[in-house]
């Protein structure tokens, strides 16, 4: 693409008062590039005058003006690359002249004085310009194979709403279920929670077999009984996979990377990287490699994960003061097979069980925990169950003892009316035992409502199991990628299949597979039809978007994708493994093999390549490393005590908008640090941090998200990687005589911009406490 | 094992609670916004928090033999701040119904009188005995004159009085006494008998309360005082309590306490001091008729222009009573809120009947002269409202007036 460039620079919000206007067109007119100013740029004049130019060939621009967060609707043109240099929220409003004075005119040339706030305009300015002569329109990526059909994996109630949804939106689906028949767990009840809009009706009766025939009568549903999936390999938009039956072994089976523990030899040393593959054919005999694709194998866009849950089986030492044992003792979900078939009777003897005992936490007075994977589904699971004792027998007695009893919104009128039932008895409590007493049992809790140690005597004594997501047993998406067939790091999720529950919900680490129901957080029924059609237009997202090469998530229809420059690759595997989303699958030798619509573009793997050959089209180490290099640094030839410089590179996604927002309050923090906006801190190479200090900075930070198990990563693990890179720079850092404090991390979130000034001017003057870097004006 | 409450739900009570009008008794989430609304709860394990649980939990145990439920005025303070509309007021009154009715025996008159189809049964059993009694007088006066004078001839000369069959005017041309209608005698000789039985029942009644509440008080933590026996209530001490309380009493200082009912005190305070009053009244008539055989009925003046203080202290009790309980009942017909049952009407109804009939007899003997049998028919009337207050007390809301001085009294006793 030919450029023509045009810089605009709007003197309006402030900017115009706050910099020497004329001072800052010199910048681009100096390289000569035509400068227009306009007081009210983003308004119908200003944009106008882009406008004419745009008409007459401009098409790499530098809006000088407010921040690319705002006004990017007006700021756009087809064909044209855009750099907004964001004067407004970062110069002007937090360097108010009443901090940063502007010269005057007998300080204007001597040697003595600069203008902090001008000189940060002006490198801002620069580093625009160099930026759109560095990157490029991005070329779209288009798969060759392309399928619209989306594989539903659990033919419960949430795989059966999401198959509808899918259907109904004209897609088709294929249903895979390991059971006989569909239908799953809400097949298997008595009666079942309300999905009306006023739960205070009560019980129903389960609307499973309504949902069963509807799936049974969609011509667009393929419904795949006693089968589940061996291997899921390719991309989204062309996902190939291989289905069988339950228990059999066939060569798809997807292979496992090889445990940790298989990669070190009998002295505890590690395998070399031959040894470890070899070690790893071995381990994984009788099953093709992930990239030997299933010449039979079954076409699909995107996957619908709706595995669901098993009810926990409640053993162990920690639960025996609840008598376990005792055939009388029962988990909700062996209660609720004996209420499906008729009266509550006792297992032990089929006596009628008139006086039963719910009991929602294992007790143990100093402990108040509830059972494992317990929710608010249990909770109201025990009150519709308690209300089955009152339903059979008139004069039945059902008491629920809990820790906590979750009813969330609307449920509240449902537990209201169980509440009023006057045979259902509710109460805090810890039980701290069950015991036998003749024909019967005795349940004692301490800490009740009723203020005393209790004790309630039993037929029937029931215990909270949770609900346990089919991904603690199995990884049941079997992904034939390099990372594994499972979602990596799920422990976090304590096996959850999810990546982000807040912000991103439905989304798992692999890009194309959408979690819903119960796999992803505990729900009822009614929960996981609206869960189901959540992940069914996520998958229809991301198929349309795959289709047009167009990321889905969380940048959403960005054209870019990692470009490798293959002759130089070393085939050190760091892309592969730090990917977060398992984008990339390597070959034998260890060349990375792209998988473009897996990829959400976060540019982790160009952060990880030490050999610098991954690139995006307008985002590269040569882009941003081409910015740090137009940062100007005084050093004593310019000025008697030039100031400092400071390199902040900035996460986009949360710390970037957290700036803006400290502009926006008018809160001041350093003239001295340059920021540079980057696409997640994994994508961070510290090449680029070298190259800094190389030119005379004096330090450099990055500013981004929290990580850990409660991180706030847009693309799961960039800024836990960026802090594991940034303990690695400090060894170059001290071969090059610099100090390690020289270079930081520091973790914000979107909502701290109240925390920001202290933080970075508490870095400048420590970097001004370590004096002047040694390499300026080399 | 045996330091554990065996808690036993007990459906039945529940039933019987929500019949009573506590309705609304499962509602509670204990979130006790109402022990801390009350006014007159004491800050120690206040009240009706833990009524409410019980209540709901159905522990008859924990709630019949509860000094807490007397205490409680029923002011509404917590049924109008209570955030789930259990209305802890009126399940305490519904529980005190039910206490009541636990401790009067025989339980089968219990039930007839707290049934409201039991009604006809209330008003015909008294209707007819005064019908009797009236026959006996008007028919066979003379016959009962003889057996007064022959009874007289027996009795020592100079002991006592002479018994006299007529009392007050008699004979053609004498002015309308209701003596010629049913015979002081007769009447006497109906209630004297009945309050005694009455006055058993309670006693009986307030002996196993009383050692209720203290084993209830004792094992909640209420009491300071924690030795207590049935008998200390004749000691000095509980009687000094005893008088604080009816002095409490007297001031309805725990109910200007309250703030939602308040306007239930003034009607509340008037049917008091009328039932008093009218007590005084009873007390001096029957001084003066058996102690110094003056009949009535009195004069309302003493030479047509002082007025004669009994007369005018039941006039003013009588229409205390009929102005009190005519407030009482405006007050339950305007609150929509409010749950009135049928035991709460029963009794407000006998009240005003009595005010009522009361003086409309008076007013009919005096103003109708030549028609007597108007006034001898609301007399008549009169009678039988009277009995259905007397002889069902301890089985009636009445009997809130003697269980809760006397649980206010312990109260005051035990230092709760």
């Amino acid at each position: 693409m030919s450029k023509k460039y045009g810089v605009y620079i709007c003197t309006g919000c402030g900017i115009g008062d706050s910099l020497d206007i004329k001072d800052l067109c010199d910048v681009p007119e100096e390289e000569g590039l035509p400068v227009k100013t306009h007081e009210f740029l983003c308004g119908k004049e200003g944009v106008e005058l882009i406008n004419k130019d745009v008409e007459s060939g401009t098409n790499a621009l530098v809006i000088g003006a407010c921040s690319r967060r705002v006004n990017f609707d007006v700021f756009r043109w087809a064909g044209c690359i855009v750099e907004r240099v964001n004067l407004r929220e970062q110069v002007a409003w937090s360097h108010p002249r009443s901090e940063f004075p502007a010269l005057t005119e007998e300080q204007k040339g001597d040697e003595e004085h600069f203008d902090r706030v001008q000189m940060l305009a002006e490198d801002y300015i620069k580093m625009g310009m160099i930026r759109v002569e560095k990157v490029e329109l991005p070329e779209p990526y288009k798969p060759d194979t392309f399928t619209r059909k989306i594989l539903v994996l659990g033919g419960g109630i949430t795989g059966m709403s999401a198959a509808l949804d899918a259907s109904k939106a004209g897609y088709e689906v294929t249903i895979v279920e390991k059971e006989d028949s569909i239908g799953g767990y809400a097949a298997k009840l008595r009666k079942q929670m309300p999905i009306a809009a006023d739960p205070s009706e009560g019980l129903i009766s389960p609307i499973v077999s309504d949902i069963i025939s509807k799936v049974e009568a969609d011509s667009k549903i393929n419904v795949k009984t006693n089968t589940v999936v061996a291997r899921i390999a390719g991309q989204p938009g062309e996902f190939t996979v291989t289905m069988k039956k339950p228990g059999e072994k066939i060569p798809f089976d997807v292979p496992f990377p090889l445990p940790e523990e298989m990669k070190l030899d009998e002295n505890g040393k590690e395998l070399d990287v031959e040894q470890q593959h070899e070690a790893y054919l071995k381990y994984n005999e009788g099953r093709e490699d992930i990239l030997q694709m299933d010449p039979n194998g079954e076409m699909f866009g995107a996957v619908v994960l709706a595995a669901g849950w098993r009810p926990d089986a409640i053993e162990g030492d920690d639960y025996t003061h609840l008598s376990i044992g005792d055939p009388d003792v029962i988990t909700n979900d062996q209660f609720e097979a004996i209420a499906a078939k008729g009266k509550i009777t006792r297992p032990s003897d089929g006596k009628e069980a008139k006086s039963v005992v719910f009991v929602q936490s294992p007790g143990k007075e100093e402990d108040d925990s509830d059972f494992n994977y317990c929710g608010a589904v249990t909770s109201l699971v025990s009150l519709k169950q308690a209300k089955y004792v009152r339903e059979d027998y008139g004069d039945g007695k059902a008491y629920v003892i809990y820790q906590h009893i979750r009813t969330p919104g609307l449920q509240e009128n449902f537990y209201k009316t169980i509440q009023q039932d006057e045979g259902i008895f509710l109460t805090k409590g810890a039980v701290t035992g069950v015991s036998k007493n003749g024909g019967g049992l005795v349940v004692e809790a301490d800490n009740t409502l009723l203020g005393d140690k209790i004790q309630i005597n039993a037929d029937l004594v029931v215990l909270a199991a949770g609900m346990v997501p089919a991904t603690v047993d199995d990884p049941v998406v079997n992904l034939a990628y390099r990372q594994g067939p499972a979602f990596r790091d799920n422990d976090i999720f304590d096996e959850y299949a999810d990546s982000n529950f807040i912000c991103f919900p439905y989304e798992t680490q692999r890009t194309g597979i959408y979690a819903a129901g119960a796999i992803r957080r505990s729900m009822t029924i009614e929960e996981s039809i609206e869960d189901a059609a959540g992940a069914t237009l996520k998958a229809i997202q991301c198929i349309e978007s795959a289709n047009r090469g167009m990321a889905v998530h969380p940048r959403s229809g960005d054209m870019t994708f990692p470009d490798f420059f293959f002759q130089r690759c070393t085939q050190c595997k760091r892309c592969t493994e730090e990917c977060p989303f398992g984008a990339l699958d390597d070959d034998e030798k260890g060349t990375p093999k792209p998988n473009p619509t897996r990829c959400r573009r976060c540019g982790t793997c160009m952060g990880a390549c030490p050999e610098r050959i991954i690139g995006f089209a307008d985002y590269s180490i040569d882009s941003i490393g081409s910015q740090v290099k137009a940062i100007g640094v005084p050093s004593e030839d310019d000025y008697d005590e030039p100031p400092f410089r400071i390199l902040g590179l900035v996460c986009e996604n949360d710390a970037y908008p957290a700036l803006d927002m400290a502009g926006l309050k008018r809160l001041s923090f350093s003239a001295d640090v340059r920021f540079i906006p980057v696409r997640c801190l994994g994508s961070v190479n510290v090449i680029w941090i070298k190259d800094a200090l190389a030119q005379g900075m004096d330090g450099a930070f990055l500013l981004g998200c929290k990580h850990g198990d409660d991180y706030q990563c847009h693309f799961v693990k960039g800024s836990e990687l960026a802090s594991i890179r940034m303990k690695k720079i400090g060894d170059a850092l001290s071969s090059l005589a610099l100090e390690e404090e020289r270079v930081t991390q520091f973790e914000i979130g979107i909502d701290e911009c109240d925390k920001l000034p202290k933080m970075i001017n508490d870095f400048v003057e420590e970097v001004e406490a370590l004096g002047p870097n040694p390499f300026k004006g080399f | 094992m045996s330091d554990r409450y065996l808690a036993e739900p007990d459906l039945g009570f529940i039933n019987e609670v929500v019949g009573l009008g506590g309705d609304s008794l499962k509602k509670c989430y204990q979130c006790a916004t109402c022990a801390v609304a009350c006014p007159i709860a004491p800050d120690k394990k206040p009240f009706p928090r833990k009524e409410m649980l019980a209540a709901s939990w159905g522990l008859k145990d924990k709630l019949v033999g509860n000094a807490d439920i007397w205490l409680c005025h029923e002011c509404g303070d917590c049924s109008d701040l209570c955030p789930r509309d259990a209305k802890p007021g009126e399940v305490l009154s519904a529980v005190r119904s039910y206490a009541i009715t636990e401790y009067a025996t025989p339980k089968s008159l219990g039930k007839i009188v707290n049934n409201s189809k039991m009604l006809l049964l209330l008003l015909v059993v008294p209707g007819l005995w005064f019908g009797l009694m009236a026959y006996i007088t008007m028919a066979h006066g003379k016959t009962m004159d003889k057996i007064f004078h022959a009874v007289n001839e027996m009795i020592p000369i100079g002991m006592l009085q002479k018994f006299h069959w007529y009392h007050g005017p008699h004979g053609d041309g004498a002015p309308i006494a209701h003596a010629q209608f049913i015979s002081t005698w007769l009447v006497d000789f109906t209630f004297v008998p009945l309050s005694l039985a009455v006055a058993v029942i309670l006693a009986l009644g307030l002996k196993k309360f009383l050692t209720d509440i203290h084993a209830n008080a004792v094992i909640e933590g209420k009491a300071e005082k924690t030795d207590f026996s049935v008998m200390d209530v004749f000691t000095p001490n509980f009687l000094k309590a005893f008088v604080n309380v009816v002095i409490t009493i007297l001031k309805h200082q725990k109910f200007n306490e309250c703030s939602e009912n308040s306007d239930r005190a003034t009607p509340h305070m008037m049917l008091l001091f009328g039932f008093i009053g009218c007590a005084i009244v009873t007390g001096v008539c029957v001084l003066l008729l058996y102690g110094l055989n003056m009949p009535g009925p009195y004069p309302q003046m003493f030479l047509k222009f002082i007025p004669n203080p009994l007369k005018a202290l039941a006039n003013v009790a009588g229409m205390a009573i009929i102005i009190g309980s005519g407030l009482l009942i405006k007050n339950r017909l305007d609150k929509t809120d409010g749950t009135t049952s049928y035991k709460d009407w029963y009794l407000l109804a006998v009240v005003f009947i009595i005010g009522v009939t009361g003086m409309l007899a008076e007013m009919t003997r005096i103003g109708m002269p030549g028609m007597p049998a108007i006034t001898f028919a609301i007399y008549w009337a009169h009678l039988v409202a009277v009995f259905n207050l007397f002889a069902f007390l301890p089985f009636s809301k009445m009997a809130h007036f003697v269980y809760r001085t006397v649980a206010m009294a312990y109260a005051e006793y035990v230092g709760r």
